[in-house]
Formats: C-alpha cells, structure tokens, sequence
C-alpha cells in the first residue's frame, strides 16, 4: 500500500467572480491527522468538497490510493468518510435514527448496523442518549453525532469541517480524545479548523491556507521555529502611531510592523536585544508606550507572520 | 452501485421521510386533519345543495306560465310557454310546479312561496312570448331580447340554481329554435322566389307548403301547442342531463382529497430545502448514493403519503356517508397514481425554483388554494359561468376531480379515465422535466 493515501493536484474553483481555491496540492499520509489551518473564507470547506467529491473541481485532479476519484466513483466513496460543518442530522429523528439510516445508506444492516451504530454511540459517549431527538441535544452533543455519522461505515479518511464550532469544553475535549482515539487505531483524518491551538494540538502536519492558496505546510513546531518568533504588540497613541514606525522602520533587527486592532504588531530579529533601542526611540521623540507585550510563538504568530492578518478577528 | 443496494438506499430513504412526517404536526394537518375537516364539514353543510337531478331528489321548479300563444304559419295556435313547460317537465332531476292547489301560479303566488322558503326558485314565461318569438323571425317588430324572469331566493346557492338556471335556458333556446325553423323555411323560399322570372314564381308557393308541411309533421313542429309530445329530450346535450350531477359527499370527497393531495408540494418542497440548508443532502452526496437514487428516495415518500391522502379521504366518504366508489378499482387507482405523480412533480419544481422557505411555502400555498378554487374543488365547475368552466381545465385538479366524477358518479370504467389521467401525466411530465432541469442539490 502506497504511504500516500489522497493526492490533490493543481485544484481550482471558482464561484463566479470569486476565486474560493486557486491552485492547491496535497499529498495527505496514510495514518496521519493533517492541519488545514485558516481563517473565514479562505477556502477550506470548498476544498474539502472538492477531495469528498460534492462538487467537481474547475480544474486538477484527486487521487484515493492511486486511483482517480470522480463524483461517480462509488466504491472509492465508501471509503471515505465526511464530518460536514453544518450539523447535518435530522433534528425530530433521534441519534439512533439518524446513525440507523445513515448506516443504511452506506449498505449497512441486520445486526452489523446495529454493533456499528453502538460502536460509534460509545466513542462519542452518547449511548445513554441515543433515544432521544437530536433537537434536545446540546450544540456539543449534537456535533459528537454529527461526528459519529461519519464513521459508521469505517472509512479509510476521515474529512473533519471545523468539528468544535460552538462546542462547550467538555465536548470539545470529547471530540479531541475521539479523533485521537480513531487515528491510533490507525484512521487518517483531515481536520479543518480556525483555532491554531487545535491543529497545535492534534494535528501531525499542518497547512495554513489564506485566500484560496496553502501558503505554508509543516509541522507545527517547524512552523512555529521558523515563523513564529519575534513578535511584540506595542500600544502607541493613535495619532502618534505613523511617526512611531517611521522612526524604529530603520532600526536593525526589525522585520516587520503590522497595524492591528489599534495595536503595532512588531517582528524583531531577537526582541531582547531590539526592545531598548525602541524605547530610546520611544524616548527621544516624546511617544508615550503605552503597552508592550511579547507574544508567545505559536501558529497564530505564524500565520501573522504569514499575511499580516490575525486568523480570527 | 447493483440494483438490491439502490433499492435498498431508496427505501432507506422513504422510511426515513416517513417518519419525520409522522412527527411534523404542521404537515399532518395540512395533509390529512385539513382535508378531513372540510370533507365532514361541507359535506354535512351542504348535503341536498347538491343533490340537483338526482331521482331520488328532484329540485322543484315553479313555473309561472303567462303566455297566451299566438296564430302562426296556417294560422295554427301555437303555445311556446307550454312546450317549455313540458320540455322541462322531461328532466329526470327536475320537478316543475305550475299548480298550487289546483289552481295555476300566478307571479304573485311564486314570489310569496319563494320569500317563505317553501320553494327555492321559480321562471316567469311572459304573456306575449310566442307573439315575441314570431315577431322576431316574421320581422314585424323590431329585434329585441326576449325576457323571461327567473326568480330565486337571494340566499339560495348558486350550486342549486345555476344548473337549473343553465338546463331552463338551454331548453327555451332549443324550443324557439324548433318553433322558429319552419318560418325561416318559408321566408328563404320566397327571397329565392323573387329572383326566378314572373311566370315560375306561381310554383313556388305550393311547393314551399308543401315542404312546409312536411317538416312540420315530420318533426312534430306543428304539434308544438298541442300535445306534449315534444322529443326535445333525446336530444338533450350531455352537459344538460341534470340526472348525472355529483351529490354534496361526490364533490366533496373527492374535491377535498385532491385538494389535500396537493398540499404535498409545499411539504415536499421545504423538506428538500431543509435538506440543503442542514447540509443533509451534502452527507449523502458524499455517501456511495447516486444523485438518481437520492432523488427517487426523496419522492417515494411523498408520492406514497398521496396515495394514502386519497384512500384514506374515500374511506371516509364511504364508510360515514356511504358514498358510492363506482366498479373500476383499477380506474380509481390511475387517477390516485397519475394525480399523485402531478402533485410531486409540482413539489420539486417549486423545491427547484424556491430558494427560501418562505418564498416555498407562499407559492405552494398560493398554488394549492388557486389550483383548487379553479379546477372546481369548492365550488363546483358546474356551478361556474362558461369562462371560469374553461379556465378550470389549467388546473390538474380539474383533470383529477372529472376522473374520479367518471368513476363514482357516472360509474365508468378505465377506458372512460384514460384521457383524464393522459392530460395528468402530461402535467407531471412537464414539472419533472422542468423541475430536474432546474434542481440543484447544493
Ligand atoms: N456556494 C457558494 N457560492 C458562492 N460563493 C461561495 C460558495 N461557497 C463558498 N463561497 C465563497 O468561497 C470562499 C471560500 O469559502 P469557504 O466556505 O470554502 O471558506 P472556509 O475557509 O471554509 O471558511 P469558514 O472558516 O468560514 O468555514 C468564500 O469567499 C465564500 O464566500
Ligand atoms: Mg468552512
């Protein structure tokens, strides 16, 4: 078996005027828990339906284990398995309804459906709650089913939409233990998602995707060493804020100055040796600080680095 | 993908849509509490509105018969007001009273029985009728309407009186035609006569009687005063027979039943865009499901819950009003079929064409209510003016309504409903074909 279970190759799409992906290759490890890691609109539900065959890419091509995937291909679909970011249930039917039915879809039945509709009640912790509608469920608990929809038929991947969107802690914790639990077991996943921390957390390899291109793809702590350092946040009165980056612009050991949030965000070389030289600056041309902060390397540091852009507002 | 596992995934599906239907109260009632309701209530409501021309319950009919008759042609009498008499008389569901107490109604008399609800109509025929009829073709008198006066009770139903009305006037029309014909004869002789040179015209008259007489005799013209023997009657246009008019319970169940059975389309229509927008749809187009299967599973559902709008509102008017189902089960069931592919058929196309669930649910229900107010289901086309008749055949629900009619009321089989159920196929035909090529499953 080939060490690369999905490739993607020069994917586009298009909806009218806007360009959601343009030009995205992929080559996603079998066994792996991989990163799509980017803010609103930048492309990563569109490209997920492109690699889970919902709506045909533009242009490029997708690969399962070296087989050519079209919308048509049934048999390479039901090796895959999807984790929509909707919550795509049926809220009067109950989790157990719901998990039965889209078991069948699958060509699940008899009494393997129902050791398969358990199996996944249980990884999510539910089962005591199987009985009851959806529409009673907590927004955590109704993501866990949503989560569990898409592993009744064991699929080879496993694509993850954004699954702890608006989830409380405890379910956020469930749904990560889960997801850890799967790829032991030796599940790859595509995980997608805003918060930097989660793809810190679970994700092997990580590619930040900003404005329909992936723009950086590593590990995360390669991302981070490389990336992530260097930054302060300054706070500098408004109308003081463009003679400030004029005078420390110059310095050595600056690299950048990004304005965000009515704050400076500020990469230095090595920030130890940079600060005095800026309050000196700061000094002489009578520009109060008014807050200074060393920001933790982390990917949101990376993807400021990266754009210029936090990755949430 | 093998035809077991299709079958298998559309009958998922269905029993899937099955069941959140059973617990979508809104939908329940649309569907099945709604029809109900308003098969007992109007049924109940208008029961003998709508038993016009039944044997069993004529509609009584004052006639107010003025004429006085006039001499015609061989200076033969001739009696217009009682040949209209006797030729309503001939109507099975028409009962004619021209008598109260032995003595002949007088206009006065009518009216008075009318206002205390003792009789529900009454037709005026003017003392000078036959004088009016000659003077029209004779041309003696200048051409002008001849007035006849239909009294009803202002709050009598148009269902009761416009067919008795509709049967009145056609019968009148047709006499005056009859009694007119040998005038004509006459008149178009002698214009062709006075175009032949002097010394042939002296033939022409007596061929002309003799023609004249002929005729007459023949078609029983010169009896028109007399007796009544009048064979009007067998020549009665279809629509005229009075006798083959539904009862309140054989408009009314069908009328509802097909009226709920189109309320599918807006509970179709929202659950497919309910799928879309929860993202369902995006879960199964990723499953090994193909879009054909999908959409098939999608519409068994609904087209089932048709079929059993329908029995289950015949049911009802057979088991609590013991309402006749006809002989043809098997026309009974093209009906139900062909009326259940219209109703989905329009629940895609609007599920294609709506993108909200409010845009949905306005049109579904603007057409649901429309559709059925045109094709007859509340009031029935025979009840309507000539326009709306025509207009009622742009709706399915006319097409349904004639079908299943041909059915329990008329008794007919099959063959009878194949072009009913044609013209219903070829509306479902064109929603699908319209509908799938507008659908979108994004
Ligand atoms: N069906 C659609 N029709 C038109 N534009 C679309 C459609 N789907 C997505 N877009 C546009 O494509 C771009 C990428 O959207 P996409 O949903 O892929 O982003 P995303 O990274 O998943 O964002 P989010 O984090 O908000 O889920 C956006 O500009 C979006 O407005
Ligand atoms: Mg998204």
């Amino acid at each position: 078996m080939s060490p690369t279970i999905l490739t993607a190759l020069n994917l586009h799409k298009a909806y009218g005027p806007i360009q959601a992906v343009r030009g995205v290759d992929l080559h996603i490890q079998r066994g792996e828990i991989f990163g799509l890691l980017g803010p609103n609109g930048a492309g990563k539900t569109t490209l997920l339906h492109m690699l889970t065959g919902l709506i045909p890419p533009d242009q490029g091509e997708i690969l399962f284990n070296g087989h050519l995937f079209t919308p048509e291909a049934m048999s390479l679909k039901a090796t895959i398995g999807l984790v929509p970011q909707e919550l795509a249930l049926y809220p009067t039917l109950s989790a157990w309804d719901n998990l039965i039915f889209f078991g069948r879809i699958y060509g699940l039945r008899g009494r393997t459906l129902r050791h398969r509709v358990e199996a996944v009640l249980d990884l999510v912790s539910l089962r005591d709650r199987a009985r009851d509608p959806i529409q009673t469920y907590s927004g955590g608990m109704k993501r866990r089913i949503n989560i569990a929809a898409g592993l009744l038929h064991q699929p080879d991947i496993l694509f993850l939409d954004e699954p702890t969107v608006g989830v409380d802690p405890q379910s956020r914790n469930a749904i990560f233990e889960a997801v850890e639990a799967l790829n032991r077991e030796g599940l790859t996943i595509l995980y997608t998602t805003h918060y930097m921390e989660e793809a810190q957390r679970l994700c092997h390899r990580v590619a930040i995707m900003d404005e329909g291109r992936i723009i950086a793809l590593d590990t995360p702590r390669r991302l981070i060493q490389e990336m992530g350092e260097g930054f302060i946040r300054v706070g500098v009165p408004a109308d003081q804020q463009q003679a400030f980056v004029q005078h420390i612009t110059p310095l050595m050991g600056v690299h950048d100055v990004i304005r965000q949030d009515g704050h400076l965000l500020v990469r230095l070389q090595e920030p130890l040796r940079t600060l005095p030289a800026i309050f000196q600056i700061a000094t002489t041309h009578r520009i109060p600080i008014t807050t200074l902060q060393i920001l933790e390397p982390d990917l949101e540091t990376v993807f400021l680095q990266l754009t210029g852009k936090a990755l949430r507002e | 993908m093998n035809l077991a596992a299709s079958i298998a995934q559309i009958w998922a599906l269905t029993q899937k849509d099955l069941k959140i239907l059973l617990r979508d109260r809104t939908g329940m009632i649309v569907l099945f509490a709604m029809p109900i309701m308003f098969i007992l209530v109007m049924s109940v409501a208008l029961q003998g509105m709508f038993d016009v021309g039944s044997a069993d319950h004529p509609v009584k009919l004052l006639v107010v018969n003025l004429d006085q008759g006039a001499l015609y042609l061989n200076q033969e009498e001739m009696h217009l007001g009682q040949a209209i008499v006797d030729a309503l008389d001939g109507f099975d569901g028409l009962d004619i009273v021209t008598e109260i107490d032995g003595q002949p109604l007088t206009r006065e008399r009518a009216e008075a029985l009318i206002a205390d609800g003792t009789y529900a109509m009454a037709l005026v025929l003017p003392p000078d009728l036959t004088q009016q009829v000659i003077d029209a073709v004779s041309g003696s008198a200048p051409p002008a309407p001849i007035t006849v006066t239909f009294i009803t009770d202002p709050g009598a139903s148009s269902q009761l009186t416009a067919p008795v009305l509709a049967a009145s006037a056609a019968t009148m029309n047709r006499t005056v035609a009859y009694a007119q014909a040998p005038y004509r004869i006459r008149l178009a002789l002698e214009h062709a006569a006075a175009e032949l040179p002097p010394e042939q015209r002296a033939w022409v008259a007596p061929i002309a009687k003799a023609l004249i007489a002929e005729l007459t005799t023949t078609y029983n013209l010169g009896d028109i005063g007399g007796e009544s023997e009048i064979r009007i009657e067998t020549e009665t246009p279809a629509s005229f027979q009075v006798e083959q008019l539904p009862t309140a319970v054989e408009q009314n169940v069908p009328g509802y039943a097909i009226f709920g059975v189109f309320f599918i389309v807006g509970v179709l229509a929202s659950s497919i865009l309910n799928e879309k927008e929860t993202g369902t749809f995006r879960r199964l187009m990723a499953a090994p499901l193909p879009r054909s299967v999908l959409l098939l599973g999608k519409l068994l559902p609904y087209y089932l819950v048709n079929v059993i709008q329908v029995a289950l509102m015949f049911a009802i008017g057979r088991l609590i009003f013991g309402m006749n189902l006809g002989h043809s089960p098997a026309a009974w069931l093209m009906i139900t079929l062909a009326t259940a592919a219209t109703a989905t058929g329009l629940g895609l196309l609007v599920a294609a064409l709506g993108k909200t669930e409010s845009q949905i649910s306005g049109i579904a229900t603007l057409l649901a209510l429309t559709l059925a107010a045109i094709g007859g289901m509340m009031v029935p086309t025979f009840a309507m003016p000539p326009f709306m008749q025509q207009l009622a055949k742009i709706s399915p629900h006319y097409w349904a309504l004639q079908g299943y009619q041909d059915v329990i009321v008329r008794g007919l089989g099959w063959q009878a409903v194949l072009p009913e159920t044609g013209v219903l196929l070829a509306f479902a035909v064109t929603f699908y074909a319209f509908a799938v090529w507008k659908f979108r499953f994004e």
